[in-house]
C-alpha cells in the first residue's frame, strides 16, 4: 500500500507568501483639497506579508462601504466553504 | 584654456575643411538640433548621397562638431581659447570664424541642455490632501481621531510616482513650522552673502 505523501504546496511551506498581521481602522473624510465637505466613510486595512525569505512589508488599501461589503461577503463564503470540507 | 582634442576626433573633423562654407554651417545646424531633439540617422544618409561620401564619414563629421560645441559651451571656454584650440586643426581662417560663430550663438542653448542632464532627485509635482476622522480600529473603538492622508505626486527623470502619507494635525503643524523656518533661513545674511558671492 502506498503511503500517502505530503502535499509539495500548503500554506507553511515556505513557497507562497504568510499573512502575518492583518489591521484594519474605519474612518471617515471630511475635507480635502478637491471638495471642502465631505462625509465620505472608508475602511482602511494594513496587512502585514512575509514573504518566503522571510522579509516582512506592508501593505495597505482603503475599500467604501460597499467595496468592504463584497469584501466581507468574499470571507462569508469561504468560511461557508470550509464547513462543507 | 584650451580643449585637448583626441586622434580620433580630429579625424573626424578632418571633413569639415573638405566641403562648402555653407555645409558646414547645415552640420552645425542639424548638431544643434540633435541636441535639441535626438539625433535622426536618416539625415545622414540624404546628406551623404548628396555630398558623394559614405554616410559614416558624414556622421563623424556632424559628432565630431556635435562634440566639439558641447565641450566647449560646458567648460564655457572664452573666444580666444576656442580659436586657438581650433587653430591646431589646421583649418582656413574662414572655417575658422565659421566655427566659433558657431560656438558663440549656441553655447548659451547648448548649456541649457547640458544642465537638464544632471542627476535628478525625486521633486515635486503636486499634492493632494485629506482629512480624516478614525471612529474606530481593530483595537480601539468609538474613537475620534483627527488625521491627514497626503498623496505627494513625484517627478524624477519624467517618471512620475507616488507616496501616500498620513500624520495627525500637531504632526502636521509642526512639519509647516520646520518648512516655513527653512525658507527663512534664505533671508538670513548668510545665505544673502553666499548667493550675492554665487552670482
Amino acid at each position: 500500500m502506498e503511503r500517502a505523501r505530503e502535499p509539495l504546496l500548503d500554506a507553511k511551506s515556505g513557497v507562497t507568501n504568510q499573512l502575518i498581521d492583518f489591521q484594519w481602522k474605519l474612518g471617515m473624510a471630511v475635507s480635502s483639497d478637491s471638495c471642502r465637505s465631505l462625509k465620505y466613510p472608508y475602511v482602511a486595512v494594513m496587512l502585514k506579508i512575509a514573504d518566503p525569505s522571510g522579509q516582512v512589508k506592508n501593505k495597505s488599501f482603503e475599500m467604501t462601504i460597499p467595496q468592504f461589503q463584497n469584501f466581507y461577503r468574499q470571507f462569508k463564503e469561504i468560511a461557508a466553504v470550509i464547513e462543507t470540507v | 584654456m584650451l580643449l585637448d582634442l583626441s586622434e580620433e576626433h580630429r579625424e573626424h573633423l578632418a571633413f569639415l575643411p573638405q566641403v562648402d562654407s555653407a555645409v558646414v554651417a547645415e552640420f552645425g545646424r542639424i548638431a544643434v538640433e540633435f541636441l535639441r531633439r535626438g539625433s535622426n540617422p536618416k539625415i545622414y544618409e540624404g546628406a551623404a548621397r548628396k555630398l558623394n561620401v559614405s554616410s559614416d564619414t558624414v556622421q563623424h563629421g556632424v559628432e565630431g562638431l556635435t562634440y566639439l560645441l558641447t565641450e566647449s559651451s560646458k567648460l564655457m571656454i572664452s573666444e580666444l581659447d576656442f580659436q586657438d584650440s581650433v587653430f591646431v586643426l589646421g583649418f582656413s581662417e574662414e572655417l575658422n570664424k565659421l566655427l566659433l560663430q558657431l560656438y558663440l550663438d549656441n553655447r548659451r542653448e547648448i548649456r541649457t541642455i547640458l544642465s537638464e542632464l544632471a542627476p535628478d532627485l525625486p521633486s515635486y509635482h503636486s499634492l493632494e490632501w485629506r482629512l480624516d476622522v478614525q471612529l474606530a480600529s481593530r483595537s480601539l473603538r468609538q474613537q475620534i481621531k483627527p488625521a491627514v492622508t497626503i498623496k505627494l505626486h513625484l517627478n524624477q527623470n519624467g517618471d512620475h510616482n507616488t507616496k501616500v502619507l498620513q500624520t495627525d494635525p500637531a504632526t502636521l503643524l509642526h512639519l509647516v513650522q520646520q518648512l516655513e523656518q527653512a525658507l527663512e533661513e534664505m533671508k538670513t545674511n548668510h545665505c544673502r552673502r553666499v548667493v550675492r558671492n554665487i552670482k
